[in-house]
């Protein structure tokens, strides 16, 4: 379960979130959703300790996210970002660079699921498309069987085929807290929970 | 083979500075603004070697222990100050790990190369610590620059890849891989490519100077030789050192980049 209690956070003197609270459950699918510029991605960042709000708290599993504890924490977690031009040359960078070499047999059952085949998915990143190497940074994350996953904008540059494949993934997975950022319509009513910044 | 250079008198010398006139006429005449900045820096230059000339000619006539270590200490410490404005950081929290980390690797360049490799009868003597210490803190300073300034840009720039990998890998370690491959291939590639071509394209300083200086081509080449593989080592210790050093103070208790 995460906590979001009365946080506090401005850069600049822009205020971007002022006595915020917000509750995800175990197991349940939340999503940010709201204009560019109200904090969506930020709040992801919030909840990993990537931006540290000026007043507030954040428990995850009743843990507070304080220095002490915030290797625990972040170990529970998975990231998939919103930009997936990240600088790595391929799959095979890309598993070495997360330390997932365990979870090869993982990824690879997962890119049959979204479509993607083993000789496509070791194809250069640069001989991709955008939503193959969403769909590929999308693999690795779940592979990682991680409690809490963190899906900034999953669906950018994805066309429908795709989007629906990814929700399909998302709604079959098991026991997984799930935090997204999207403001997508399809994707918004795949998830348990909306909550609008 | 080992006699002195011919020595340059103060005359031949001024005469010397008499070629200049002609590269100083076509700027002129092509009216580029920097014969200021060229004459300042020729006067520079000759009052800083002369300088340099005078305190090595005391330096070496002693050959004190304790006064080369002095020497050496504060050519650690102007070059750790240096590096710390170029890179911008701020001098209160890295000059402490940087000057240690430049401190170590001398100590281990050093003790190697003076020690094992060359083993003057006396292994402080001002003739071998100073010039080669002095090569080596040199160029550490020109690649620690290079080095630590990739790195705090790719951290600016690159904010994403570090969170992508320190969540999902949760390993810090694994979370600054890339940034610390990033920082060394760009301060050491020049030094690798230098080594490639060197004899080819240019022949080094040190070499010409001993070759000058009256010692044979066979003695400077394998001085030189060492000098480098003394440089590489150098640079690479004291980057990898500083990098290390600095991480602590770099990142605030969450692992985030911090602000100064």
């Amino acid at each position: 379960m995460i906590k979001i209690y009365n946080i506090y956070l401005s850069f600049d003197d822009k205020v971007i979130f002022k006595n915020f609270s917000a509750k995800i459950s175990k197991n349940e699918h939340v999503c940010f959703s709201g204009q560019s510029g109200k904090g969506k991605s930020t709040l992801l960042k919030i909840i990993q300790a990537y931006v540290i709000p000026q007043n507030g708290e954040i428990k995850i599993n009743g843990i507070a996210l304080t220095p002490e504890n915030v290797k625990y924490l972040r170990g529970l977690m998975s990231y998939v970002p919103q930009n997936v031009n990240l600088p790595v040359e391929n799959l095979t960078d890309l598993i070495s660079l997360i330390g997932a070499k365990n979870y090869e047999k993982n990824i690879f059952e997962l890119l049959e699921f979204l479509k993607i085949s083993h000789k496509e998915a070791l194809k250069p990143f640069d001989k991709l498309s955008g939503g193959e190497k969403q769909r590929i940074i999308i693999a690795c994350c779940l592979s990682l069987n991680k409690q809490i996953i963190l899906m900034d904008e999953p669906t950018s540059g994805l066309d429908n085929e795709s989007l629906n494949i990814i929700i399909d993934l998302v709604k079959n997975l098991k026991n997984k807290t799930i935090v997204s950022v999207s403001h997508n319509p399809i994707w918004l009513k795949s998830c348990d929970k909306v909550i609008e910044l | 083979m080992n006699h002195g250079a011919q020595d340059i008198s103060i005359i031949s010398l001024a005469i010397g500075f008499l070629i200049l006139l002609i590269p100083i006429f076509i700027l002129i005449h092509f009216k580029i603004k920097i014969i200021k900045d060229l004459a300042i820096s020729l006067l520079r230059m000759t009052l800083q070697l002369s300088l340099v000339g005078i305190y090595l000619e005391v330096i070496f006539r002693i050959n004190n222990l304790w006064i080369n270590l002095v020497w050496i200490i504060a050519m650690i410490l102007v070059t750790a100050w240096t590096s710390i404005k170029r890179v911008k950081l701020n001098f209160k929290k890295y000059f402490f790990p940087i000057s240690l980390a430049v401190l170590i690797s001398l100590f281990i360049t050093d003790l190697f190369f003076i020690g094992t490799i060359i083993r003057p009868t006396y292994l402080f003597d001002a003739r071998y610590l100073i010039p080669i210490s002095g090569m080596i803190l040199g160029n550490s300073l020109n690649h620690n620059i290079v080095g630590m300034s990739t790195y705090l840009d790719a951290f600016r720039n690159k904010k994403e890849l570090y969170y992508f990998i320190l969540t999902n890998s949760g390993s810090r370690k694994l979370a600054l891989e890339p940034f610390i491959r990033e920082a060394i291939i760009k301060a050491l590639n020049p030094l690798i490519a230098g080594m490639s071509v060197m004899g080819l394209i240019s022949l080094p300083g040190m070499m010409t100077g001993q070759i000058l200086g009256g010692s044979s081509p066979a003695t400077a080449i394998k001085y030189q030789i060492m000098i480098m593989i003394a440089i590489f080592t150098g640079c690479f210790f004291s980057l990898i050192l500083s990098l290390v050093f600095a991480n602590k103070r770099l990142f605030d208790k969450f692992g985030n980049l911090s602000h100064n």
